[in-house]
């Protein structure tokens, strides 16, 4: 897997021609999954960032409670998540995306708010408050840009229209959330099973 | 020689550390004193007061009391004591430790008792006004012990037919007005005016009903309704009266929101939070969490308050023996004492006043009182509120940084700190203090002077470089345009 300049800049010319591009992921593999997950990476980098360096009038968050490997890690396993519970339900409403595809859309739709956070970081260390509103413009017309970019990139790569492509996002969160039930309920069974064996174990030393 | 000169030494030495000898001393309390911060953390501090005396009624001579209900220390320093099982009143005098009771009165000729009074006020000119409870009616004596007035029968459509009077808890105000807390009564505090007629309540306390329990009343059956918890409002508990006529009261609040409230004297509550906090909203109800099963647990159920100078007040919470003192802004200033059965920790407290800057407690289980005196971090953090109150922040600062040695994590000191730089156009300390006292709206105050400080001093130099920048970009783009037409007139146009 090579990337070249041409797929390195893709993202930039998907963020302003969202249709135009998200199409020719789909259709001429244009896309790449390494730099979708680079930009997931980054994103969970500067929202970590944000949360501990952004300015003291802007900034509720308790520095104690940030740990940035954490939120990269859970920003990853969100993604993750959604992704797979896109594709799963994507495949049954005869969504054309691959899998690849859906990581390329979500990690280029994040490609706004990874170029809004560090700027606003920077800008929130110079406003006194009553200037909050400056920064957080910025920050929630990147989280707008996002959303619509993943609604259009979603729309596109299965060849839907809106209105189904706002059915299976409901029925994604839907699926996300059973996906979550799943995962518990198999680590508790999985638990249980290590408990019996290590008692089993225990057992056998202490009596054999 | 040598030796004299050694004990000198060592003198001069126990003189400089005596301060810090007695600053060890009293870390030695038989209760948590801690405080919350602005992330609703609890930070333990050093002890605001200290137990200094324990009053019991062998103590002053006078024979054990009994369920005593109420106290009140006059400004002569004289203590008046519901003994409320004893069916009397104790008064003690503080300055010459004499004791005397007071058993009943004359009323037109005849001897009358009191049957458990439960609270008690003596006004500034020393009419004395005993809730007497069981006789339904709040009797006030002279000074002298003879007959003022009886204030018994209160008639009013609001009441109903078959309500019963039986006060609890009684303040006089400085135009003779009386509030009663009477028991069983939802609907707030009874006001009678300086005759004796009842003119209505003061302080109703609503009930909110939260949509959770709205929705779930609406899906349940009658008679599933039935059993369920009425939504009544909660009784008041306490009182207090400040000088310019201000109520202070106190409820239990099951959910630890707002517990005191200041009344005007038309009956509303002005009392203030501090919604500076990570919730960005306040609460006046003592501890922030609490267990929610076993010993211990549950919110703090205030019983009792009393109004000090300068906006501070101090209200007692009767589950965990814990006293909680609040100034004017609604900062919480120090938390002390507990339960237990150390000198310094009560049974079951049941009501707080005070003597200038020293604390009472009155513990009904144990039957005595409890004096606390503040210690140099409970005094200075007094003063310097009380300061602030009186509006010199100037003079608060010094013991605002005095505070800040005691103890490091305490916001309102820095903020009062970062107030003085302030003023004085330090503006870049200041920011500095209000960031540690978490304080962003004096902070971005002080940046903008600051910001505003630099940009003036540097104008110059913005100016110089903005109009080199157009400078090049003009000459940049003349230049561009010659070259063009050079070239002999190209496509491209610009």
């Amino acid at each position: 897997m090579s990337i070249d300049r041409e797929k390195l800049l893709y993202p930039f010319y998907v963020m302003i021609h969202p249709f135009d591009g998200f199409y020719e992921v789909r259709n001429r593999n244009k896309g790449s999954v390494a730099i979708a997950l680079i930009l997931v990476f980054l994103f969970g980098l500067s929202f970590s960032l944000r949360r501990n360096y952004a300015g003291f009038v802007v900034n509720f968050v308790d520095p104690r409670s940030v740990d940035s490997r954490t939120e990269i890690i859970a920003v990853f396993l969100a993604v993750f998540l959604f992704a797979i519970s896109n594709w799963s339900i994507t495949s049954l409403t005869e969504g054309e995306g691959r899998f690849k595809d859906i990581l390329v859309v979500i990690g280029y739709s994040l490609l706004p708010m990874i170029l809004t956070y560090t700027p606003a970081i920077v800008i929130s260390w110079f406003i006194a408050q009553g200037e909050g509103s400056y920064y957080y413009l910025l920050i929630n017309a990147a989280t707008l840009f996002t959303v619509i970019l993943m609604i259009i990139g979603i729309m596109t790569i299965h060849n839907y229209t809106f209105g189904k492509t706002l059915i299976t996002i409901v029925f994604t969160f839907i699926a996300l959330l059973l996906i979550l039930f799943l995962i518990l309920l198999l680590l508790f069974l999985i638990q249980q099973v290590w408990l019996f064996i290590q008692s089993l174990y225990i057992e056998m030393i202490l009596r054999v | 020689m040598v030796y004299k000169r050694f004990l000198a030494f060592m003198a001069i030495i126990m003189l400089i550390l005596s301060d810090s000898v007695y600053a060890l001393s009293y870390m030695n309390v038989p209760y948590y004193t801690y405080n919350y911060d602005y992330w609703g953390n609890i930070y333990y501090t050093p002890p605001a007061y200290i137990p200094q005396n324990v009053l019991s009624g062998v103590g002053i001579g006078c024979g054990d009391f009994k369920n005593p209900q109420d106290i009140f220390v006059d400004d002569n320093k004289k203590l008046y004591i519901a003994d409320t099982g004893n069916n009397r009143i104790v008064v003690y005098d503080l300055n010459d430790k004499k004791v005397s009771e007071i058993k009943g009165f004359v009323n037109n000729g005849v001897e009358e008792s009191f049957k458990s009074p439960s609270g008690i006020y003596v006004t500034s000119d020393g009419k004395i006004y005993i809730a007497d409870t069981d006789n339904n009616r709040v009797v006030a004596l002279n000074s002298d012990g003879t007959l003022y007035k009886i204030i018994k029968n209160p008639k009013s459509k609001d009441l109903g037919k078959d309500f019963q009077f039986s006060p609890l808890k009684v303040a006089v105000d400085y135009a003779g007005r009386v509030y009663v807390i009477a028991k069983n009564l939802f609907e707030g505090i009874m006001s009678f005016d300086n005759e004796g007629n009842f003119t209505g309540f003061v302080g109703t306390i609503y009930v909110n009903i939260s949509p959770y329990e709205k929705i779930w009343r609406k899906l349940s059956t009658k008679a599933q309704r039935k059993s369920q918890i009425q939504f009544i409002p909660t009784e008041f508990t306490g009182i207090d009266i400040t000088s310019d006529g201000f109520l202070y009261a106190t409820n239990i609040d099951a959910n630890g929101k707002q517990s005191v409230r200041k009344l005007n004297p038309k009956g509303q509550d002005i009392i203030k939070m501090n919604n500076n906090n990570s919730k960005q909203s306040g609460t006046l109800s003592g501890d922030l969490f609490w267990r929610l099963s076993g010993n211990y647990s549950g919110a703090s159920q205030i019983i009792d308050v009393t109004y000090r100078d300068n906006g501070i007040y101090s209200i007692l919470d009767r589950r965990r023996g814990r006293i909680f003192t609040y100034d004017d802004e609604g900062d919480l200033l120090y938390i002390f004492g507990g339960l237990g059965s150390q000198e310094g920790t009560f049974k079951n407290p049941i009501a707080i006043d005070k003597i200038g800057d020293e604390i009472l407690v009155l513990d009904m289980g144990r039957g005595n009182i409890t004096i606390f005196v503040p210690t140099e971090y409970g005094s200075l953090i007094n003063k310097a509120v009380s300061e602030r109150y009186n509006g010199d922040e100037a003079s608060a600062v010094e013991l605002w940084k005095r505070v800040i040695k005691l103890d490091s994590n305490f916001e309102l000191a820095y903020v009062g700190v970062g107030k003085s730089y302030l003023a004085s156009g330090e503006n870049k300390e200041a920011m500095k203090y209000f960031k540690l006292g978490m304080d962003r709206t004096y902070y971005s105050i002080a940046y903008r002077r600051y910001r505003d400080d630099i940009l003036k001093k540097n104008l110059g130099y913005i100016l110089t470089v903005i109009i080199v920048l157009i400078a090049i970009y003009v000459i940049k783009r003349l230049f561009k345009r010659k070259k063009i037409k050079k070239d002999g007139g190209s496509v491209y146009e610009y």
